[in-house]
């Protein structure tokens, strides 16, 4: 199997492109699940994407891939050939994105090294079956034979040139010796060069590049070109020149209207041909023709309208505008893709760290005790060293901003999860998304993704009632779903809101009794409506009384709570009683980079996160409160905190011991207010936060550490760690 | 604190690296603790640096003695004195932090003194004495004695090394820092 040859490389782009070419066929089936059918241009982009998996995976030799991916294609060449009346709608989405889990699933074995074995014997029967279906359906509704997919009926199409006086046309035949090996390489390089000077190309067989075996049929039949060009029959020889492979050269001029008619070398088949455009790249040739199969559509309506002589089998637009038809490439970009690189992660990472030890290099520079003789005049020196500093800190910025990625993909996952769990359930709901477009840090993107995911089943499953439930309650509206995202206060914050039934206080609160959570003294009133929410992320807790595939096992919302606090984020609830709930995640934009205040205990550097510190305030000893076990609190303003003396909490080897030395920190996490006692305050500044060595255990109330201007190292304190 | 003195011109070596295994075989990087020489198989040391200040770390083990920052990366250091029960000493000029990277987690070493690449054939390796030589503390980390002429060296297990207390922590797949 692939294993004999050193694919690796091959193997990754191809692991890369078809998870990129899946992850948008999710997006273009997900998005018209809730239409009648597909439309044009979606039947050809799933055609299209079927058809580049198979391929690649057919020269990876993942034979099962290939398999799947063929019977799919086949099926969207029947509906964009015949175009089928009655296509059960729902039963291809979930056609489409059964073989969509199964290329995936085995793309993962792939990447972790198994062997992609996986039984597609299945997924094609079924296909098999539902082809049958709509063949049947649309042979009543059309009484037409469907074509089949092996032999596609050659056709002509390309878009007329614009003819200005000067061009002339030619019809150019070449023939290659029949040992020509990759002749179609050949073939290639012929078009390449006339592409040079030519106004308009157009040459068959036209799969040069993608298709291998178009060599075989060049040296077989020759190969063609139609050349619209302003030069001399001779110079248009001489681009061509007669290689070692080249047997035979024939160049006939034309008038424009032989040309139109295409390729006429007296063979009984005109073959297919394809437009290029003429300053494209190579990859865009591949977008060309597959805005030539839409084309191709509007063309045929188009002919039948204007151009009613043609040769049949070809499709030629007339255009109106001259010029026009050159653009028509490029109005369909194919995707965004081309304006983007994909940079392994580690490269990104090392370009921090490298930008990160510039700017702390460029301090030591800037600060160096050399400058501080008196006397100095250094005036030029600011000045460049002004410059200097404006560079590096866009520089930083631009990193950073490289590690932001927009929501968007993410959030179509959830839009999967929300179409498989309602249809399984059978329930009815619509999913919105807002500000998907909305820019996290990768690192975060990681960590929500499976919290989002449980926050949504959790809607979809115990939030929204079934349709018949939300009819007996009189709700007229669709259940809805909304996954939002925005940015706020530095903070980022994705809400899943449903509006289904909201949460049970009752119900929650008798299972928090009977689980003994509750104080025995504590009246159920007495809990305000966030703490009784609160409740159902502890560990263990689920008020569904069925577990069901996606929920009421009880383990969940803590271990989506547990993630979040992980990247220092939170979980807010909101429910209103039979109008439905919001969960909204709170997370920091970037886990790279925080605002810190620096302090110093003895001779160690610490760093706090600005957000969770209310205050500095320095306290007298009155107002210190010793508890004989040890506790210390303090009363600030009538009010009582606990007391952390970090030095002491550490066991440092020095710190201030009376606390009028000190500074106090008055900490909020969720809140809880804490003091922390430093010896003093260093200053704010923003910090690359980096994790602690792997090598070193988990230290409490540690999150992780940093390198100061002086190149010094300075730990990043971790207030809900400190807090418990 | 960058000027790092890449003492017998020790190239960054990757230790997984198959061709480079064959130049560096039964070479050993050795350094003096106490009143012995250790060595260390050649593949897993990565530079030596002169001691720089070490940033404590508070509720570690007393032989992690923190951390520093080696261009950029911020590593975790281990007194090997202390690794070996053999009580504290004075940092001096002397003092080396020999860079290892055992299995991608990269860990200073603070060593009194390096002394110098030894080549120890095969044959001349033998097991560690089951009793008698030196104290007990060492034989989990030795796993051979090394003659090079007169003298001995004490060869190290660096897995050992690292890990050989907790091996909860031996157990999980180690993060590389990078």
């Amino acid at each position: 199997m692939a294993e004999d040859f050193n694919t690796e490389s091959m193997l990754d782009m191809y692991l890369f492109e078809n998870t990129q070419l899946l992850e948008q066929l999710q997006e273009t089936v997900l998005e018209q699940k809730d239409a009648d059918c597909f439309d044009e241009d979606s039947i050809n982009e799933i055609f299209r994407t079927m058809h580049t998996i198979k391929g690649s995976s057919g020269i990876m030799m993942f034979d099962n891939i290939t398999a799947v991916s063929h019977k799919l294609e086949d099926v969207f060449f029947y509906l964009r050939e015949s175009h089928p009346d009655n296509v059960p709608h729902v039963e291809l989405v979930e056609h489409v994105l059964e073989v969509e889990d199964f290329i995936s699933n085995e793309m993962e074995k792939i990447r972790s090294g198994d062997p992609a074995d996986g039984d597609a014997s299945n997924i094609i029967a079924d296909l098999d079956k539902f082809l049958e279906k709509i063949k049947n359906g649309g042979a009543a509704a059309e009484g037409k034979e469907a074509p089949v997919n092996v032999h596609e009926e050659p056709k002509h199409f390309y878009i007329a040139p614009v003819a200005t006086s000067a061009s002339r046309f030619y019809k150019i035949f070449i023939t290659f010796f029949p040992e020509t090996e990759m002749a179609n390489v050949h073939a290639y390089k012929t078009v390449y060069a006339l592409k040079e000077i030519a106004e308009d190309i157009l040459y068959s067989p036209e799969d040069i590049l993608t298709d291998e075996k178009s060599g075989e049929t060049i040296i077989k039949e020759g190969f063609r070109i139609l050349l619209q060009a302003q030069c001399t029959e001779e110079e248009v020889r001489n681009l061509i020149g007669v290689g070692y492979d080249i047997e035979k050269v024939e160049v006939y001029e034309c008038d424009a209207d032989q040309f139109l008619l295409g390729f006429d070398f007296g063979e009984d088949q005109a073959p297919a041909a394809q437009q290029i455009d003429l300053e494209s790249s190579v990859e865009v040739i591949e977008a060309a023709s597959a805005a030539k199969e839409e084309a191709s559509k509007e063309g045929a309506k188009e002919e039948k309208k204007e151009e009613p002589k043609i040769v049949p089998g070809d499709f030629v637009i007339q255009s109106k505008e001259p010029g026009k038809q050159k653009k028509l490439a490029k109005d369909k970009p194919k995707g965004e893709k081309a304006s983007f690189i994909s940079v392994n992660v580690s490269k990104m990472d090392q370009l921090m760290d490298l930008i990160g030890e510039l700017v702390i290099s460029e301090s030591v520079v800037l600060q160096s005790s050399d400058l501080k003789v008196p006397g100095l005049n250094l005036d030029n020196f600011n000045k460049a060293a002004a410059q200097l500093a404006s560079i590096s800190t866009d520089l930083q910025n631009v990193i950073m901003s490289m590690r932001m990625v927009p929501l968007t993909n993410t959030f179509q996952k959830m839009n999967r999860i929300v179409f498989d769990v309602s249809r399984k359930l059978g329930k009815n709901i619509e999913f919105v998304m807002v500000g998907e477009t909305t820019e996290v840090d990768k690192n975060i993107i990681e960590h929500i993704s499976d919290p989002l995911m449980h926050l949504v089943r959790n809607a979809v499953d115990h939030g929204i009632e079934t349709d018949e439930e939300r009819m007996a309650k009189g709700k007229t509206e669709k259940g809805k779903v909304t996954l939002s995202a925005r940015t706020e206060a530095g903070k980022v914050w994705i809400c899943v809101e449903d509006n289904g039934t909201g949460l049970d206080r009752e119900k929650i609160l008798a299972k928090a009794r009977k689980q003994g959570i509750l104080d025995d003294n504590k009246p159920d009133a007495a809990y305000t409506d966030k703490e009784v929410y609160q409740f159902i992320t502890l560990p263990g807790f689920s008020t569904n009384e069925q577990v069901t595939e996606y929920s009421g096992r009880g383990v969940g919302m803590d271990v989506v709570v547990q993630n979040i606090q992980a990247i220092g984020g939170a979980l807010e609830i909101e429910s209103t009683p039979g109008f439905g709930s919001i969960m909204s995640l709170k997370i920091p934009l970037t886990l790279a980079i925080i605002d810190g205040i620096v302090m110093e205990v003895g001779s160690s550097s610490f760093v706090m996160e600005t957000g969770v510190i209310k205050q500095f305030i320095r306290v007298k000893e009155d107002m210190m409160i010793h508890e004989p076990n040890g506790d210390e609190f303090v009363m600030i303003r009538g009010d009582c905190f606990p007391v952390i003396r970090l030095g002491r909490w550490y066991g440092l080897d020095e710190y201030q011991e009376s606390v009028e030395d000190g500074v106090m920190l008055i900490l909020e996490v969720e809140d809880k207010k804490i003091c922390l006692l430093v010896d003093k305050l260093v200053g704010e500044q923003e910090i690359v936060v980096k994790p602690i060595p792997s090598y070193i255990k988990k230290v409490k109330g540690l999150s992780g550490c940093t390198q100061l201007g002086d190149g010094s190292i300075a730990l990043i304190l971790d207030a809900p760690g400190l807090v418990e | 604190m960058d000027e790092t003195n890449r003492l017998l011109g020790l190239q960054d070596e990757e230790n997984e690296s198959s061709d480079g295994r064959d130049t560096q075989k039964g070479k050993y990087m050795t350094f003096k603790s106490g009143n012995e020489y250790f060595g260390l198989g050649i593949q897993y040391v990565q530079q030596i640096i002169q001691y720089q200040a070490v940033t404590k770390i508070p509720e570690t083990e007393d032989y992690i003695k923190g951390l520093i920052n080696l261009r950029g990366r911020i590593i975790p250091v281990v007194d090997v004195r202390l690794r070996f029960k053999q009580g504290p000493c004075e940092y001096n000029d002397k003092t080396c932090i020999l860079v290892i990277n055992v299995k991608s987690t990269t860990v200073g070493l603070i060593v009194e003194q390096i002394a110098e690449v030894a080549e120890i054939q095969e044959e001349n390796i033998l097991p560690p004495p089951t009793i008698g030589r030196a104290d007990k503390a060492h034989h989990k980390y030795v796993y051979g004695i090394g003659k090079v002429g007169t003298s001995v060296k004490l060869l190290l297990d660096p897995e050992k090394l690292l890990y050989d207390d907790d091996p909860a922590d031996a157990d999980q797949p180690k993060k590389s820092e990078e």
